[in-house]
């Protein structure tokens, strides 16, 4: 007679079970733990003067100072300078990147045209290009945005015209027999068939803008968080400087969720 | 005389894409008003291919097809399409995807319109999914909306390419009793697409089965003469219905040719 497991047994077992759930309660604790033995040994790290705390801050004292800065006026000023210098430059290249991306997709002469061009340019390093951006457009405003809307256009041009190829046929053709003109399918089939993935691809580009303003802050500017950070290198203040880091890991973090919840409320009907 | 007569007309079609047959042989029909017509052959025989060209989503590369003595062009509303998959918008609910069968005619009023949604929701048994979006509702019923937009729009031709190639076994016997029904009622010349032999019997008023790719009509079968026009359960259990399907398998694969039941 075969003895059927007892449930807790069962239980434990099932919680390192190759592609099987595990209960939200487990997933949450699991986070949490990792982030305690991670955050537990950089600070054992430390104490134990492993590493000089000049250059391993403690958490706890990089939890101070991220405090410390956020209350006396040195990072929030410099945080929405950036998040202003990011979202400008991504609602940029989003305007133009999505006309432009349909349009390759849609018309096979005009991804001819640009396609080829577009795929040299997406290549360029923005760094590398940072030099020409100050020859050009100086120290000021412009040469950020035209930096990151260059390291985040001509990629989100691709991906647009990826989401509109990969409508399924059948749509447009539906459409068609219902007597709409080519053209006509663009707003009332395109946009809403590949808006899901448009959003996720946006989503994405909006996260390399901030890998990019921080380049364009450190290089040339007296403001933002990139600048937050490169000054506090000068003065060799690791905290700050961690403190600032993870200022940009938390607004990522807010932004990415923020919008997994607005696509999620927008496409419902998935 | 039988061109005035024909509405729907195949003269001299052919078809190839690149250098690769479809259509080798010249293929001619010609379809009566309101007749149900079913193209039944094996997977790749170039039935659908012959479909579309209806609805000018493929183009013969010599021949012409004639709709009401006009050769047809590109895709228009006259000649409405329903898909097996992707038949439905997920994005509209189940109203706004029948509404959208009526978004490019001009000739009627919005009110005229949601008037129309609601008879076709009514009409497919769809009236308490309005609201419902695609992705919760059955495959059926996706189908159903599907049907019903395209009876909005009005077309003079219904295509339907496998509309039930999906669905379980049970359900799409419903379906097959509903569409005969609908299509009888509206008088709609259809064109319909499948590999299945049952279906195609059920549904037709007459079969033309094609053998293997490129396409060849081996049998026009008239199965109003045989099973009449009268169609359900009933029917499906006949011995006649069960003799004309049994031939027909037999025609695909090949035996029995001389006893066929070519018209």
């Amino acid at each position: 007679m075969t003895v059927p497991a007892s449930p807790t047994r069962r239980k434990r077992s099932s919680l390192l079970c190759f592609r099987q759930q595990v209960p939200h309660s487990a997933s949450l604790l699991a986070a949490l733990l990792g982030a305690a033995v991670f955050l537990g040994g950089w600070q054992l790290l430390v104490e134990l003067r492993v590493v000089a705390p000049v250059f391993l801050p403690p958490p706890l004292k990089v939890a101070q100072t991220f405090i410390h800065m956020s209350v006396d006026g040195s990072m929030l000023p410099n945080t929405l300078v950036s998040i202003r210098r990011v979202w400008l430059a991504f609602l940029i290249s989003a305007l133009l990147a999505v006309p432009l991306g349909i349009l390759m997709s849609g018309y096979r002469i005009i991804g001819a045209t640009f396609e080829p061009m577009i795929d040299f340019i997406r290549y360029l390093p923005v760094p590398a290009l940072v030099p020409l951006a100050i020859i050009w457009f100086g120290v000021g405003e412009t040469t950020k945005i035209f930096l990151l809307w260059l390291g985040t256009f001509f990629q989100l041009v691709l991906m647009v015209a990826a989401d509109m190829k990969r409508i399924p046929n059948e749509y447009f053709e539906t459409a068609y027999t219902l007597g709409a003109r080519p053209r006509q399918t663009l707003l009332p089939v395109a946009l809403p068939a590949m808006l899901p993935q448009l959003m996720d691809s946006m989503r994405i580009s909006l996260g390399w803008c901030w890998t990019y303003v921080i380049i364009a802050e450190i290089v040339a500017s007296d403001s933002g968080l990139g600048f937050v950070i490169w000054t506090a290198r000068r003065f060799m203040k690791t905290d700050q400087v961690m403190a600032g880091v993870i200022m940009i890991g938390l607004i990522g973090l807010v932004t990415d969720q923020c919008l997994r919840l607005l696509h999620r409320k927008l496409f419902r009907y998935q | 005389m039988e061109q005035l007569s024909s509405y729907l007309q195949f003269h001299d079609v052919t078809k190839f894409f690149g250098d690769v047959p479809v259509v080798q042989q010249p293929f001619n029909l010609a379809v009566p008003a309101g007749q149900f017509v079913v193209f039944l052959g094996p997977s790749g025989c170039g039935k659908t291919t012959l479909m579309r060209m209806i609805g000018g989503l493929d183009t013969p590369s010599s021949g012409e097809i004639l709709l009401q003595g006009m050769p047809v062009g590109a895709p228009d509303i006259r000649r409405g399409m329903v898909f097996q998959s992707y038949s439905s918008f997920p994005w509209l609910t189940v109203r706004k995807n029948i509404e959208f069968g009526m978004r490019f005619r001009r000739d009627l009023s919005a009110a005229q319109k949601k008037e129309r949604a609601e008879y076709f929701l009514k009409l497919v048994g769809l009236t308490d999914f309005a609201k419902s979006y695609p992705s919760r509702i059955s495959g059926g019923m996706r189908q159903r909306v599907a049907i019903a937009r395209t009876l909005a729009a009005d077309p003079d031709v219904l295509l339907m390419d496998e509309p039930f190639g999906a669905l379980d076994a049970n359900l799409r016997e419903d379906l097959q009793f509903e569409l005969r029904k609908i299509q009888k009622n509206s008088g709609k010349t259809t064109i319909f697409v499948t590999h299945d032999v049952e279906e195609a019997v059920f549904l037709a008023d007459r079969i033309i089965v094609f053998g293997p790719r490129p396409a060849r009509v081996i049998a026009d079968v008239d199965v109003i003469s045989l099973i009449g026009s009268e169609r359900n359960e009933n029917v499906r259990d006949s011995e006649r219905f069960f003799h004309l399907r049994t031939e027909i398998l037999h025609l695909l694969r090949g035996r029995d040719a001389k006893k066929s039941a070519a018209a």
